[in-house]
């Protein structure tokens, strides 16, 4: 095991029935870089993240994180081992406050420490100065007594990802963080993720291309569950077969 | 909201009524002394105001069960028809040791609590593998279960006759009795002081980090699992002490009558106790007290003036739930609101989970 890879996947499979959406994938994820996922529609991208968030139990093929086989460990184990994600689709405490969201989100990591009742929820001082320093980071601090469902969508966004930052990971899963994110909204979360890719390691599924292109060091193209191409953004961008994959889509 | 594939029933109405919960408990901490000192004022007006200490220690037998129900439907999102399963079982043992095992009062509530948290764990354990409708009706079938089995083992339950003479037994500490308790107004005390601590002992649960975790698993169970949480766990331990509390206080109402029917036990039990938290309003703890004093007073008066009362109880509960949908305590809060202008501002002291919420509609 190259200890250079935080996340390695060997021949990992997800089928449904007969139809396999994740076909034999080798994927290698550096460390503390941003290693983006794209493919047109269908191509097997959400189904491989549902195998490496544990939303999903691989039908073949093995997950390594740390060197350490995490296959069929269980979600909320997995935040445990050191891996955090957001949503596609905003899932936020959306009647709770944004600091609460944030501090719910520190106190994660502890999994089944959190069964205690004679403690003050806010009693734990590093679970909510994580919260605040997230908030700060995100730039939500102004925010911190609002609730989360009356932020704006942007803010929304941001706060998805702030909640996988609480889990203090060493890698982070981002699936679509710019998901229905107005055109003003995206330059903020890209300067976020490139900002994260110094500290963490960072694996995104992407639609928006433009994102994709700025902040990754590398980038998987996948198609028809397998991988296409992997490569730097230049080497992906030349590739003939990545274009003909996008082309045969708007055809 | 409906992000978790939670169908709506079990998750929805909490959800919203934890808004007014949130905005309760504001109310609450501007009043003097906060909730606690409401609850203990209340506790020494009821007997003074109320016609009988019998129906005051009622009132307040089950708002117990109302508060551990709220724990369940207001702050986890799970709506449980098995209550009377606690309720009941807590009835029998306590009697059973005090009868066949010479228990004391202590000792008998002490067996109820202890058996009634094992039992709702396993119940909740079982029940929570399905979500939503399927989780209801999990619990309603558990209670159908114990209700027969309640009724089959008449030798130690004396089935349809019920349980007929439940000691109360006085408290003794090193032999020496503390307080006589076949006195009404000594019993009421009695209760009341246990309703107190078991009403800051769940306040405090419910603001602790397991508190908070639970009410996370209500708003967003999908998330929740995301941040490391395994949620199972925190719906277990809910159902514990759900039925930590709820087994006690059948235990209490047995010894009240002197006498455990089979009632106790019955899914119409179950209903009430729910009902009960409804009309309250869920997510509010002092709600509870209310909820439940509520439906033991209309009962009472409904009951002397026709036969077929609950008709009338009925359409008393279609009232609120169409017109108060917070619960009477939502109303009372709306009232306050109303009497002092400006009073919807909330405040939100740090880390207080309770507070950390802001009201707002969602839907």
């Amino acid at each position: 095991m190259n200890d250079r890879h935080i996340l390695t996947t060997e021949n990992l499979s997800l089928s449904y029935g007969g139809f396999r959406a994740v076909d034999k994938v080798n994927l290698r994820v550096r460390r503390k870089t941003v290693h983006s996922v794209i493919g047109p529609n269908g191509a097997g991208k959400t189904s491989l993240f549902h195998c490496l968030t544990g939303g999903r139990r691989p039908t073949g093929g093995r997950i390594l994180f740390n060197g350490e086989e995490i296959t069929n460990r269980s979600a909320h184990a997995r935040v445990g081992s050191g891996m955090a994600r957001s949503f596609q689709i905003t899932s936020l405490f959306q009647n709770l406050t944004v600091r609460e969201n944030l501090r719910l989100a520190s106190q994660g990591r502890d999994g089944n420490g959190a069964l205690v009742f004679w403690r003050s929820a806010g009693a734990r001082k590093e679970h909510t100065e994580l919260a605040d320093r997230v908030m700060e980071r995100l730039g939500l601090t102004r925010k911190a007594a609002v609730a989360a469902g009356d932020l704006s969508h942007g803010q929304q966004r941001l706060l998805e990802v702030g909640m996988a930052l609480c889990g203090k990971p060493e890698l982070l899963l981002l699936d679509e963080p710019t998901a229905g994110m107005g055109v003003n909204d995206i330059p903020m979360m890209t300067e976020l993720i490139a900002d994260l890719g110094k500290e963490y390691s960072v694996m995104l599924i992407e639609h928006n291309m433009g994102i994709v292109m700025s902040v990754s060091d590398t980038i998987t193209v996948m198609s028809r569950g397998g991988i296409l191409v992997e490569g730097k953004p230049e080497e992906v961008r030349a590739d003939p077969r990545v274009r003909e994959a996008y082309l045969g889509e708007v055809a | 909201m409906n992000a978790t594939g939670e169908p709506l029933p079990a998750q929805s109405s909490p959800g919203r009524s934890g808004q007014r919960r949130d905005a309760s408990a504001s109310l609450c901490s501007r009043l003097p002394g906060g909730p606690a000192a409401v609850v203990a004022a209340l506790l020494v007006l009821m007997p003074v105001v109320l016609p009988s200490r019998t129906m005051a220690t009622e009132i307040l037998i089950f708002a117990m069960a109302t508060l551990a129900c709220n724990l369940l439907l207001g702050y986890g999102g799970l709506l449980s028809f098995g209550q009377a399963i606690f309720f009941g079982s807590g009835a029998y043992l306590s009697s059973l040791v005090m009868i066949h095992g010479g228990f004391g009062l202590l000792p008998a509530l002490l067996t109820a609590a202890v058996a009634g948290a094992i039992l709702a764990a396993l119940v909740g354990a079982l029940a929570i593998r399905r979500t939503g409708i399927y989780f209801v009706m999990m619990t309603l079938a558990f209670n159908q279960t114990a209700y027969f089995i309640a009724y089959t083992l008449s030798d130690w339950t004396g089935g349809d006759n019920g349980l007929l003479d439940v000691p109360r037994p006085s408290p003794t500490l090193f032999g020496v009795t503390l307080v006589d308790l076949s006195d009404a107004t000594a019993y009421y005390a009695f209760t009341a002081a246990l309703f107190f601590l078991i009403f800051i002992a769940v306040r405090k649960i419910i603001a602790s980090p397991f508190g908070s975790t639970l009410i996370a698993v209500r708003e967003n169970e999908a998330r929740a699992g995301a941040l490391g949480y395994d949620t199972r766990n925190f719906k277990i331990v809910a159902f514990a002490v759900s039925g930590a509390v709820t087994a006690p206080a059948g235990a209490l109402y047995a010894m009240l009558l002197n006498f455990a029917p089979l009632e106790n036990i019955q899914l119409s039990m179950s209903e009430n106790i729910v009902i009960m938290t409804v009309i309250g309003g869920t997510g509010s703890l002092l709600g509870s007290l209310l909820g439940a004093g509520a439906w033991v007073i209309i009962s009472d008066i409904l009951s002397e003036i026709w036969p077929r009362w609950l008709i009338l109880t009925g359409g008393a509960l279609i009232l609120i739930v169409l017109y108060l949908p917070g619960g009477l305590w939502g109303g009372v809060e709306s009232l306050m609101r109303r009497f002092r202008r400006g009073g919807g501002t909330r405040r939100t002291p740090d880390g207080v989970p309770e507070n950390a919420g802001a009201a707002h509609p969602m839907e």
